[in-house]
């Protein structure tokens, strides 16, 4: 109630984060209004949303340095916001995606019942995450970035009418995840003394800053969809509407879970190289590398098998981000900024796909580059690019993460490098099968290309995949070392690789991965087969089918110790019920029992009733006296 | 001082209003229904009235001395009128809606004479100032509850609502041994004399019985389960408004607001409360019944608020009142959803129900919203509160306690996401069922609606329970 009006801003345009905000969740709630029958209408609303977005976001990442703060609740929960040049390059690509991927759904949609509700959870989605992004209070960001759960949730109910389970899956593992922030937060506002995100400098991640550490960062790579977090996304990907897995897996989440570790290892705590907490950090990126690649590896589905590398990827950023060394966290935002390029164009190649087949099942599909010439064109860039081929950006950006997991120690550029491996491996399974090999589609698919609303963003997004790659100096040198100039120092890592070992070493890993997909292809006669030889070895074979059939999957444990858990709190519970209603009951008619039998009716026994009730009284005054 | 009157209105008129309604009602039923709501609301309005005063810093204050040194006394303070507002206002969203709910049931007359009174004697214990008159208040409370759980007079039905009451009156008494043990060492029972005494650890326990008892904390808790035969609208009554919230009004009244605690109990409670928040989360996810898993929610989260309450710190006291709000609202609106569930199906089995969001589209976002609530999940006001809880305990003398309710808040998500989605979603059960009456989807969708906005205007709850911690001088 105090101070309402007075709103404190620095510098120009404050009311740019408001219309980064409230335009979209106005649409949004146009959308939901708007009937099925005018389509066009709720289209309409999700572009003007998606457009407007993009145009303030330019806005913001254009303008200086901005402060705002409008006290709201007490407890220093200020609406506090602040653009500067790491938040406004996060908000303009963000909205980047939300525009290309939005064109794309308004094509895909078309046609289909639930067009007023994902566009209504679309736009809520992009005001949600500038609102998180923007946010430079503590509460006020865990508000946008926990309110994401509800979208996450709504996203994944609207297809899912009778099975929500893949919905409650991910509530509740990003839930956990969101929930741990929170307690990191408290933690780490406890020993900042201070709810405001830009006066938290450099707190020593040393007694209880090691648990607000471990918090926030768990927080941060949940929503990135790293490992344990991580396994509703492949199931997600089968579940969810169409534009769900571009949007949210493949560039959003990503986006701000990359953002916040970043802000969190950097800005708020002091990331060490080579501590404990450094290693543990690169130890989660490794495995997370190698168990989802090693997975995506066998997937027969387009998009579960994209899911997978979708988390696969994260462990990347986790790895090059965790080094703790400059040429890590370039590497590390570098590669964000790529994954999100070329995932969320493999996901729009795959949903074309499925908008022309019908399915994305790869036993059903196969020779479609002939039908669908530019789809194929756009999928080969970025399945290039995420491979680590030079020039594609995923190249660049690969190189210096293994440079600093080098320097890090080999046991982690050992990992980076297998998962290269089986990265370039799965990808040239996927093409040879999608694209090449004998033509094959379901009966009911139409043999033609994407709409042009369809091939736009695809096309954009594969072109980025060049640029970034070919002219690495403009997300590099222009836009990422400048915003950590004080932590990059005089390097410089743009161009060409430093050590021509480790691009020798790179190029090696590739051969060897063509090689592999030669010998699988000969072996089994197609591309689908190509890596069936790894998939059924001795061993693996039998760790794939317990992964197939999620024994490793840390929902379905993490479900197994609450159902126990549930059942010892529940013996509980029942044993004390049965305190009250069993054997206090018995207690008291015992009891009442024995009474009973002491008042038989006899007078004479009354009469001893009485008179040693007087004499206990008569003994008891002389005592006292 | 001025404005007294405004106290008598919001204690009396609920309270003696509650006798004229069977009278009413003999002639007019319709009249009697308007009445009752009217009564309720009265309340709210006058405590509202008294907000401004209270919030001045010189609350309203009425005083008459006794014979024999006794005095007794009304005070609105804001905590006071804070409570009586929460209470007040969801307790009128309960009465509209049970116009819908309760018109094919006998013995209407009884219930709004009950559920009145019940509110009536909770204005009354929220405003004073003397241990004997919060005593009496409270077991006028228990009888009310007691009428109201049996009110559909099966066998099983009245031996629950005797055990409700009889475990509820035990612990009352044992608190009542408790105010003449702090009576012998003070010579008084008026609160306004002996703020800022220590009280001695035994008398603690006794009090913490009666608290526990009313406030179902784990282990005299089973009760509140056993409450769910009683009509949705008085669940709702017990969860949200009133007799639940009494117990955590006088750990507040006396342990924030008037007493100096031994700093054990800084530890001790927030255990007691966080092993009761994790065994009632834990039977929430076995049990099939929607109402007891809704029971078993409130246990579990009436843990947070106590956590809030006894942890030691400005944020965390602050975001236990807050709590208090959120939750009536929340659950008040979970057990409306729930009634209609039950009023439309006929069982109270989640395991027979599904697919219902179909049919009960209104009722389903409605149970999503407060859903999302009570797991603090923005843009809903649980968020805020929840966060300011787990913010107090991290800050607190043992921080570790924190940690055992994020373990609580997960769980929190899951057992409500599971009995929402067994209830709204999958194979649909009962095609052709219809909406409750206009009543009751109207009370639903203002309860989540509430939640939504008093997340949103966060400003102003929060501005109100900054206002009666910070007045407390103890930080």
């Amino acid at each position: 109630m105090s101070g309402l009006s007075s709103m404190i801003t620095s510098g120009n345009g404050a009311g740019l984060i408001w219309i980064m905000i409230i335009i979209p969740v106005i649409l949004a709630f146009l959308t939901l209004i708007i009937p099925k029958t005018a389509y066009i209408g709720r289209a309409i609303a999700l572009l003007v949303g998606v457009i407007f977005n993009f145009i303030a976001a330019i806005a913001v990442f254009s303008t200086q340095e901005i402060t705002m703060l409008l006290p709201w609740a007490n407890f220093e929960m200020n609406l506090a916001f602040r653009i500067y040049n790491f938040s406004g390059f996060i908000v303009l690509a963000i909205s980047v995606f939300a525009l290309l991927i939005a064109i794309y759904s308004v094509a895909f949609m078309r046609n289909k019942n639930e067009s007023g509700q994902v566009f209504f959870f679309y736009l809520l989605t992009v005001a949600l995450a500038n609102g998180a992004v923007l946010a430079n209070n503590f509460v006020i960001m865990l508000f946008f970035w926990e309110a994401l759960l509800v979208t996450l949730f709504g996203f994944l109910i609207i297809n899912q009418k009778k099975n929500v389970k893949t919905a409650v899956k991910a509530l509740v593992l990003s839930g956990t995840a969101d929930l741990l922030l929170m307690l990191g937060i408290a933690l780490t506002v406890y020993q900042a003394g201070t709810l405001s995100m830009d006066a938290i400098v450099d707190l020593p991640i040393s007694g209880i800053g090691v648990a607000g550490y471990i918090c926030l960062m768990l927080g941060a790579i949940g929503k990135a969809g790293s490992m344990p977090f991580h396994s509703w996304i492949p199931d997600a990907a089968n579940d969810a509407p169409l534009p769900f897995m571009p949007l949210l897996p493949g560039s959003m989440e990503k986006l701000l879970g990359i953002y916040l570790l970043v802000r969190v290892s950097y800005n708020f705590y002091n990331l060490q190289p080579e501590t404990g907490v450094s290693i543990a950090v690169m130890t989660i990126g490794a495995v997370t590398i190698i168990l989802a690649v090693a997975m995506a590896l066998i997937q027969k589905d387009m998009k579960r098998l994209l899911a997978y590398h979708a988390i696969s990827q994260v462990g990347y950023m986790i790895l090059g981000i965790g080094t703790a060394l400059p040429v890590g966290l370039i590497g590390g935002l570098y590669h964000m900024i790529n994954n999100a390029l070329y995932k969320s164009c493999l996901f729009l190649t795959a949903g074309s796909i499925e908008h022309r087949t019908g399915t994305t099942d790869l036993r059903k599909i196969g020779g479609l580059a002939k039908v669908m010439p530019v789809t194929a064109v756009c999928f080969i860039i970025a399945a290039l690019s995420i491979a680590g081929v030079p020039p594609f950006n995923g190249f660049f950006s690969k190189e210096l993460i293994f440079d600093a997991a080098l320097e890090s120690g080999w046991i982690f550029y050992a990992a980076a490098l297998l998962g290269a491996f089986m990265t370039a491996a799965s990808f040239l399974k996927m093409g040879h099968a999608a694209f090449f090999g004998k033509e094959n589609a379901p009966a009911d698919a139409v043999k033609k290309e994407s709409p042009p609303a369809m091939q736009l963003p695809m096309i954009i997004l594969a072109a980025g995949c060049i640029i970034f790659g070919v002219c690495n100096f403009i997300p590099v040198k222009l836009i990422f070392q400048p915003m950590f100039a004080d932590i990059v120092g005089s390097h410089n890592f743009a161009g060409w690789p430093h050590s021509a070992t480790l691009v020798l070493i790179s190029c090696i890993v590739l051969l060897i991965a063509v090689l592999n997909h030669i010998y699988g292809v000969k072996k089994t006669g197609q591309g689908l087969g190509a890596v069936d030889h790894i998939h059924y070895a001795p061993v693996l074979h039998s760790i794939y089918n317990g992964a197939e059939k999620r024994y490793f999957d840390p929902y379905e444990w993490l479900m197994i110790v609450v159902k126990i858990y549930a059942y010892i709190s529940f013996g509980i519970d029942r044993a004390i019920n049965w305190i009250y209603d069993v054997l206090l009951v018995k207690i008291v008619s015992f009891v009442s029992a024995r009474l009973r039998m002491a008042n038989n009716g006899s007078p004479a026994r009354y009469m001893v009733w009485s008179f040693s009730g007087v004499a206990f009284i008569v003994v008891l005054f002389i005592a006292l006296m | 001082m001025e404005g007294q009157g405004i106290i008598f209105i919001c204690i009396f008129v609920p309270l003696i209003g509650a006798f004229l309604l069977p009278i009413i009602g003999r002639f007019m039923p319709r009249l009697r229904n308007i009445l009752a709501l009217l009564f309720v609301l009265t309340a709210f309005i006058s405590a509202a009235i008294a907000l401004p005063q209270a919030l001045s810093g010189t609350p309203i204050l009425w005083q008459m001395e006794l014979p024999l040194g006794f005095t007794m006394g009304f005070l609105a303070d804001g905590l006071a009128v804070f409570m009586a507002m929460t209470s007040s206002l969801v307790a009128s969203i309960i009465v509209f809606y049970s116009f819908g709910y309760i018109e094919h049931y006998p013995n209407q007359n009884e219930y709004y004479m009950m559920v009145v009174l019940f509110i009536g004697s909770m204005m009354g214990l929220v405003f004073s100032t003397n241990l004997l008159l919060i005593y009496l208040f409270w077991e006028i409370s228990a009888v009310c509850c007691w009428r109201l759980i049996g009110f559909y007079r099966g066998k099983d039905i009245v031996l629950r609502a005797d055990k409700a009451f009889l475990v509820t009156v035990g612990g009352a008494l044992l608190m009542l041994i408790g105010f003449i043990s702090i009576y012998v060492q003070t010579g008084t029972f008026n609160l306004l004399d002996m703020q800022g005494n220590a009280i001695s650890n035994a008398a603690m326990v006794l009090i913490l019985f009666g608290i526990l008892s009313k406030s179902a904390t784990l282990p005299l808790h089973t009760w509140l389960p056993d409450a769910g035969v009683a009509p949705s609208p008085v669940t709702s009554l017990l969860h949200a408004a009133v007799l639940v919230k009494i117990g955590v009004y006088v750990y507040a009244r006396l342990f924030l607001v008037n007493f100096q605690l031994d700093a054990v109990w800084e530890t001790a409670v927030p255990v007691i409360a966080g092993v009761s928040a994790l065994v009632s989360a834990g039977a929430a996810m076995i049990e099939t019944d929607i109402k007891r898993i809704i029971a078993y929610s409130t246990i579990s989260q009436l843990g947070f608020i106590f956590l809030g309450l006894s942890c030691g710190t400005m944020v965390g006291a602050a975001g236990g009142l807050l709590y208090i709000l959120m939750h009536s609202l929340a659950k008040g609106g979970l057990f409306l959803c729930a009634g209609i569930v039950e009023h439309s199906t006929h069982t109270k089995d989640i395991n027979k129900m599904g697919g219902l969001a179909k049919c009960l589209p209104i009722t389903a976002v409605a149970f999503a919203c407060c859903a999302f609530s009570v797991m603090g999940i923005p843009p809903f006001g649980g968020f805020f509160a929840k966060f300011m809880v787990i913010n107090g305990a991290a800050t607190s003398a043992s921080p570790w306690v924190s940690v055992i309710f994020i373990i609580g808040a997960v769980m929190t998500i899951i057992y409500l996401l599971r009995v929402f989605i067994k209830v709204f979603f999958g194979e649909i059960t009962h095609p052709d069922i219809k909406e409750g009456s206009w009543e009751m989807v109207s009370s639903v969708s203002i309860l989540a609606a509430l939640s939504l906005l008093g997340g949103i205007f966060i400003n102003l709850p929060s501005y109100v329970t900054t206002f009666i911690i910070e007045s407390l001088g103890r930080w």
